[in-house]
């Protein structure tokens, strides 16, 4: 299918404050051939972001019509599925991922609604775990098990939804990407903290085949069927599997099976106490009997746009860790922030389209302003 | 200069105590090996018989220094499996010991070898008994010894529930017995082996020994249609009398979740001692492929054309589990 490159996109993104969006609408940003990128999330961007228009809206609400059709948008693309259970706390997550994609829905199937793509980052968690499990997951296949925690249970909602708009809307371009756990030197998963711990705590008898999948493969990915036209599912994950007894030592750390089998998720919650990894039960159950996904329509459609695969991905992060304390990138960003906020507020206004943005400033960048904007004027 | 001499001699003065250790535990392999030998020479002196086997030693010493190997190789997570969770390397360092159980336990005699494949894709299908898969074992060793090729058994997907077992299995090249890993394994060309009886073969009681069960529904030549890989059926004679079944109490199977909770002579009676298989002579053999790339491609959906292929396959088992029983004059001395 012939991607529609060189045509004026304008995009909306949820879940900007958070490694998704974020990571996607900075890579927009590079292509001059999107007009615009509206992001919408309740929280500041995670990165900065140069000519995003960011909108502190909460997709809970059904204004997000209105603003789908005040911009004009013809890509929504929903990163804003709240994957990780120590982000936010049981209810908010319920609701952003469930509710907030219905809504965005409902507003994006709407008769007279501009939208005409819809890309929607779910899981591979929507597979399950279960013991019995067949050795690869096709996009086709569904688990036979009820739905074991609540989480799985929304995904499953989720992707009715996506379902339901493709019926709705079947001109429409509709992407579904379940993504495997991500690692990356940015990216803060359970994965991630997990594998920080000196110690790994893992499920005693048990060693699972996991994936892994490189964050910059991740957002690689998200960007090349935002701006191509895949419709479709995918699984997206690194190629190959890494056995979770190697990747914790390839992590240099050292390998504890003290979980029980049975009882497990009780013993996690003692654990947590000693280590707040934020495993919620279908990481536990992941932990237990592994998932692997094929990634064969991924890469027929795509190409090998994952370059990295599960076992690299693990080296890579393995090598970032070892100088994490060394090279820290988060205070840099603070600075850039101030200055952005600086040139904006500098900058001759009626350039492009009005900012609908309010540029959610922080109380410490304001009382720095006035020292920087001296040498500025000199 | 001066301070690399330093630093030469003060690493050289520190390494000297455990560098000996070092050497001693090097060459303690070699020592005890010399010193068996010499005591085997002695003992053939002394009672005109070999007591103690330098073959079997030479197995348990190769296992010993591959399991050395192993272990210092992947305790970096420097090591490759496949998408299945296959280790090659792993598998290697326990070949020794299962070749030990097929040469010296159950002295297996194979045939028909030569109807294994030394490339391309052929699906295995073979009887199953013994409570324990040890026929599978078996099987492997044999195909292993003979084209040098790994064989990738099937297991029930109740394994993959079992501490301990999920990962070794896997480890060990089986995968669980999904119809679409099946085709996965024989596209790529691997030697596939199935036990179409599953559970219903391992726990069927003594006194029903090498009677065929049901063949499920066929599964496994749909399979074979699908891949087009020929089916070569397997009849293995000895591992029924491994374990003799004599009772199966459902109930505390149920209990722990399991297909079947077995009773033999020694089981559970004996504790861990019971789990000791009894050493009967084996007999495994290999029959003519059964091509499956002559039928067009909706064969595979159609059933008529899969349960006669099916029952072939089983017909051509047990009349080869009865001809090799025909052939066996004791359970134990073959």
């Amino acid at each position: 299918m012939p991607g529609l490159v060189g045509e004026p996109r304008r995009i909306l993104i949820t879940g900007v404050s958070r490694f998704w969006g974020s990571h996607l609408a900075r890579r927009l940003e590079e292509d001059p051939s999107v007009e615009a990128i509206v992001a919408v999330d309740t929280r500041a961007p995670l990165v900065e972001l140069k000519r995003t228009d960011y909108v502190r809206a909460d997709i809970r609400h059904s204004l997000i019509g209105k603003l789908l059709h005040a911009m004009d948008i013809d890509t929504v693309v929903h990163a804003g599925l709240i994957v990780d259970p120590r982000r936010a706390s049981a209810r908010v997550v319920h609701e952003t991922n469930v509710i907030g994609t219905m809504n965005l829905i409902a507003a994006c199937s709407a008769a007279d609604s501009p939208v005409r793509k819809l890309v929607v980052k779910s899981s591979t968690a929507i597979y399950g775990s279960e013991p019995d499990d067949p050795s690869f997951w096709a996009e086709d296949m569904a688990r036979k098990a009820p739905p074991r925690d609540t989480f799985t249970r929304d995904l499953d909602e989720v992707e009715a939804y996506v379902r339901d708009f493709r019926l709705r809307r079947p001109n429409a371009v509709v992407t579904l990407l379940r993504f495997a756990n991500v690692l990356g030197p940015t990216h803060d998963t359970p994965f991630v903290r997990l594998f920080d711990l000196p110690v790994v705590p893992t499920i005693a008898g048990f060693d699972p085949r996991l994936q892994f999948l490189d964050e910059e493969d991740a957002v690689r990915v998200l960007e090349r069927v935002v701006l191509e036209d895949h419709s479709g599912t995918f699984n997206v994950a690194g190629p190959g599997i890494v056995l979770l007894s190697q990747a914790v030592q390839t992590m240099g750390k050292v390998n504890l099976p003290v979980i029980p089998f049975i009882g497990s998720s009780l013993a996690m919650l003692a654990l947590e106490r000693i280590a707040p990894v934020g495993f919620s039960p279908h990481l536990l159950r992941l932990l237990q009997y592994g998932r692997v996904v094929d990634t064969g329509a991924l890469c027929a459609r795509l190409g090998d746009v994952v370059q990295h695969s599960s076992a690299e991905t693990v080296q890579a992060h393995a090598r970032n860790r070892r100088v994490r304390d060394i090279v820290r990138a988060e205070p840099a960003y603070q600075y850039e922030a101030e200055l952005e906020e600086f040139l904006r507020a500098r900058r001759p206004a009626g350039n492009g389209h009005a900012p609908a943005a309010m540029p959610a400033p922080t109380r410490p960048v304001r009382r720095r302003r006035k020292p920087r904007r001296a040498p500025a004027q000199s | 200069m001066t301070q690399q001499a330093v630093g030469r001699a003060g690493s050289n003065g520190h390494r000297r105590t455990p560098s000996r250790l070092e050497r001693m535990r090097k060459e303690l392999p070699m020592t005890a090996m010399s010193a068996t030998g010499s005591l085997a020479m002695r003992l053939r002196e002394m009672t005109g018989r070999d007591v103690i086997d330098l073959e079997s030693l030479q197995e348990i010493v190769s296992f010993g220094y591959r399991a050395a190997e192993v272990r210092s190789a992947h305790s970096r997570g420097n090591y490759d499996v496949d998408d299945f969770g296959f280790d090659r390397e792993f598998t290697n360092a326990l070949v020794p010991l299962f070749r030990l159980l097929y040469k010296k336990y159950w002295r297996v005699e194979t045939s028909g070898l030569e109807h294994v494949p030394s490339s391309g894709a052929a699906l295995l299908v073979s009887n199953h008994s013994g409570v324990l898969p040890f026929d599978g074992a078996m099987i492997e060793v044999a195909v292993l010894d003979a084209v040098d090729r790994y064989t990738r058994a099937l297991i029930a997907s109740w394994f993959g529930g079992l501490p301990m077992l999920s990962w070794f299995l896997r480890r060990t090249g089986q995968t669980l017995g999904h119809p679409d890993d099946s085709v996965r394994l024989l596209r790529k060309g691997e030697l596939v082996l199935v036990f179409p009886e599953g559970v219903r073969g391992t726990g069927k009681p003594f006194s029903e020994r090498y009677r065929l069960r049901r063949f499920g529904r066929g599964g496994f030549v749909e399979v074979a249609l699908r891949a087009g890989a020929p089916i070569i059926p397997i009849s293995v004679v000895g591992s029924e009398e491994i374990y003799p079944m004599i009772g199966d109490l459902q109930l505390v199977a149920r209990l722990f979740g399991m297909p079947y909770f077995p009773v033999t002579p020694t089981w559970p009676w004996l504790g861990p001692l019971g789990l000791i298989p009894l050493p009967s002579k084996w007999r495994i053999r290999f029959h003519e492929p059964i091509r499956t790339d002559e039928y067009d491609a909706g064969a595979a959906a159609d059933p008529s054309v899969v349960m006669r292929i099916s029952d072939t396959v089983r017909d051509r088992i047990q009349y080869g589990l009865v001809e090799e029983l025909m052939e066996r004059r004791s359970v134990f001395r073959g």
